[in-house]
């Protein structure tokens, strides 16, 4: 009788509760599934410091897409209105037959952050590579 | 005599399954509490549907601006006057290969006053700008603001 029981006892021993183990470890999986999405998302943008002894020449600065928004939310091209829906297909087919797909944006400073990040956003899904910000030291520098 | 032996024996080890799952229970919770704690100040981000992945934003050495919607700054948590960004950041990015600033600005934050910020990062020497924003689903509209 008391055989049996030491024998009993020693037989649960060996088995290894994995249950708590397995508990533990589905925690853990679900944490970090809910933790992936928290990876920060963002949208590059350049300040470039322009090249003082090359002058940009004229070829260039015809090239160049500046997409503005002023104080009204209007959006413009190089001086020519779109509305907000039109914007990006605007600038996919001007990007069509470019290589370099590198434009400009200005903002009015009264805007909020939201509105030039839209401008931004619509631009990265367009196809643009590079976007650069038009600051005003940038601005007083030309 | 065999009840007794067995008494003792249940009451000489310990079960401490229930001990060790509430210890690693507790010591996830700080591992996911304490990254989020960190973060510091705290925005409203912009959203946006195109942004890419930014992890190097969450690097300890990452160097991070926020701009809240009143107008302060605050360099990695630390709020910083408009005047010493440049020189706080180009002490931070001396010796580093990868010269990218993070930009964390409220979404209802004055585009002014980040123009403002990005123009004393560009004075640092720093040309490559991430602005973080908050990633929506595709079919969730954006509009402009009135």
């Amino acid at each position: 009788m008391a055989m049996a029981v030491g024998g009993g006892k020693g037989g649960t021993m060996m088995n290894l509760n994995v249950t708590p183990l397995i508990d533990v470890l589905l925690v853990l999986l679900i944490i970090f599934m809910i933790i992936q999405p928290r990876i920060p998302h963002g949208l590059d943008a350049l300040v470039p410091k322009p090249d003082k002894n090359q002058k940009p020449n004229k070829d260039v600065i015809e090239r160049t897409i500046v997409v503005s928004i002023d104080a009204q939310r209007a959006i413009s091209i190089n001086q020519t209105p779109v509305s907000v829906n039109d914007l990006g297909q605007r600038l996919e087919d001007i990007f069509k037959n470019r290589n370099e797909h590198i434009m400009f944006i200005k903002g009015d400073p009264k805007l909020p952050f939201q509105d030039v990040a839209l401008l931004i956003d619509i631009s990265k899904g367009a196809g643009a590579d590079k976007i650069g910000l038009i600051t005003k030291a940038i601005e007083e520098q030309q | 005599m065999a009840s007794k032996r067995a008494a003792l024996g249940e009451v000489s080890d310990i079960n401490v399954t229930p001990l060790v799952d509430v210890m690693l229970v507790l010591l996830i919770i700080f591992m996911v509490i304490t990254p989020l704690l960190q973060k510091g100040v705290s925005v409203d981000l912009a959203k946006a549907h195109n942004p890419r992945q930014m992890p190097d934003a969450e690097k300890t050495n990452a160097v991070e601006l926020a701009v809240t919607r009143d107008g302060k700054v605050f360099l990695n948590a630390q709020p910083v006057a408009m005047g010493d960004i440049t020189k706080q950041v180009s002490d931070l990015m001396a010796n580093r290969l990868n010269k990218v600033v993070f930009i964390k600005s409220d979404a209802r934050a004055k585009y002014g006053d980040v123009v403002s910020v990005v123009d004393n990062v560009r004075a640092a020497g720093i040309e490559q700008l991430g602005l973080i924003t908050e990633r929506v689903r595709p079919n969730v509209n954006v509009p402009l603001t009135q």
